[in-house]
């Protein structure tokens, strides 16, 4: 009997676990540590590598994002996808082509000057391949929804959901291993016309 | 302080912004450099600027060696690769591939949105504050008044219109400015003023300043004497290629009172 209750229990613990880590509370989506522990118990890191593994039938994962100290109480928890999407499954959840290039450009300069670089910067370069009344909008919009963050002396950092979605060791070796595929201009065409039609159609995929 | 030691403090500080603020490499700082110039200075320093140019320039080559410690760390982790390789590639690529970059290293967050029980409450306070729809759509009672007529001189009581035309009153002042200046150039600005009440007084500042912003005169401020002299220009004048800029001047009555026993 009380293996039964423990099981119980433990299968509460599981569910609150995903109930905090799934419904946004907060202005950011997860629960920060303090929080898991203070609903969850001490054992919380348990529950959570046993919520990783059920998420994993689901193709999701438990993801840890330190701003400061490692295994500080103020790390702060989510559920991301496993694996990645596929560029058509990105655009159909509101991404334009355009959109996730310049936040390409934007990271990997990011990182390749050790974390942090001028905006003015960011948008020179941005400007060498996208019009400028779209790059300024662009990164704004990236500036709210988290991917880049911006001091008051002008200088962007990666934001906190850059660094709990994007893996950035990936980003840099995929950059840099890339070579320019062929017909990509064909298909970059091919994209931009499809971008139109979607944009004719503001009820899909927005 | 002599001229190249104010610019050499200058140029550290300057230079230690540059590194914080633009990603410069902070080794390319000679901070060791810095330091013993600014030891054989700060015996010559003197003045509180000179000395808090020096405690810039000391925190600035500070904070360089911190940028200097990250730069290390950021070398030497795995992340670190060559810049110059890395703005290369992002110049090369086309934007689909520079897409797909994103998109194969990318693991989005999955959440839902859903009330939380601060969102509850507003809504629950919104609710009850809400006015019934009977209330909300109930027209407002409003009486209906005929048009009728009232003189200006009632207006002009009630403070609404001025007995006088506000050009007409301008140019009166004007005309009188001229004639208080006389052979001179200018007249003190609180003599000008200077009225039998201090409301009298409060009034006759206010058409000053209407004097000075359209043009019929120019106030003259000598700060470390405490002076302003008020000018009358021989005919009303935009003054162009001419730095503006507003100057409040306070008037109380206890400095209105101390002036009028000292003109008594």
């Amino acid at each position: 009997m009380p293996e039964t209750t423990d099981v119980a229990e433990l299968r509460e613990k599981l569910s609150r676990a995903a109930q905090l880590l799934f419904f946004r509370h907060h202005l950011q989506p997860g629960a920060k540590a303090w929080e898991l522990r203070r609903a969850l118990g001490r054992d919380y890191e348990q529950i959570l590598k046993l919520l990783d593994a059920e998420l994993e039938k689901l193709g999701l994962m438990v993801k840890r994002v330190s701003e400061g100290e490692e295994g500080s109480e103020s790390d702060r928890y989510f559920i991301t996808l496993r694996g990645h999407p596929k560029l058509a499954d990105a655009r159909t959840f509101g991404w334009r082509v355009d959109d996730m290039a310049m936040l390409t450009v934007a990271m990997a300069h990011v990182l390749s000057k050790g974390g942090k670089a001028p905006l003015k910067e960011v948008e020179r370069i941005l400007q060498e391949k996208f019009p400028r009344w779209r790059v300024e909008s662009t990164i704004d919009r990236f500036i709210r929804r988290g991917y880049l963050s911006e001091d008051d002396q002008g200088v962007l950092y990666l934001g906190w959901r850059a660094l709990a979605e994007v893996d950035q060791r990936t980003l840099l070796g995929l950059l840099l291993g890339k070579e320019k595929s062929e017909g990509a201009e064909a298909e970059r065409e091919e994209a931009n016309e499809e971008e139109k039609k979607m944009e004719e159609q503001p009820d899909r995929g927005r | 302080m002599p001229r190249e030691h104010q610019e050499l403090l200058q140029r550290i500080v300057e230079l230690c912004d540059a590194v914080r603020k633009s990603g410069l490499d902070p080794f390319d700082v000679e901070v060791r450099e810095f330091f013993d110039r600014l030891r054989e200075l700060l015996p010559k320093l003197k003045t509180n600027e000179e000395l808090y140019l020096d405690v810039q320039a000391v925190l600035g080559l500070a904070d360089v060696i911190f940028q200097q410690g990250e730069w290390i760390k950021h070398k030497s982790s795995l992340l670190y690769l060559d810049p110059l390789l890395i703005t290369l590639k992002l110049y090369a690529l086309p934007a689909r591939d520079l897409a797909e970059v994103l998109v194969r290293s990318w693991h989005p967050i999955i959440d839902l949105e859903s009330l939380s029980l601060p969102a509850i409450r507003e809504g629950l306070d919104y609710w009850r504050n809400l006015p019934a729809l009977d209330e909300r759509f109930k027209e407002l009672g409003v009486t209906e008044v005929m048009t009728g007529e009232i003189a200006r001189r009632e207006l002009a009581k009630m403070g609404i219109l001025s007995d006088e035309d506000l050009t007409a009153l301008l140019d009166r002042t004007w005309r009188e400015l001229k004639e208080a200046v006389g052979e001179k150039e200018f007249i003190s600005y609180w003599k000008f003023i200077q009225g039998k009440s201090f409301e009298e007084t409060v009034f006759r500042a206010w058409l000053v300043s209407f004097l000075v912003s359209y043009g019929y005169a120019t106030l003259d401020i000598n700060p470390l004497e405490e002076e302003i002299n008020l000018k009358p220009l021989p005919k009303p004048q935009v003054l162009e290629n001419v730095a503006t800029f507003s100057v409040p001047i306070a008037i109380s009555r206890e400095e209105w009172l101390k002036r009028r026993r000292k003109h008594a």
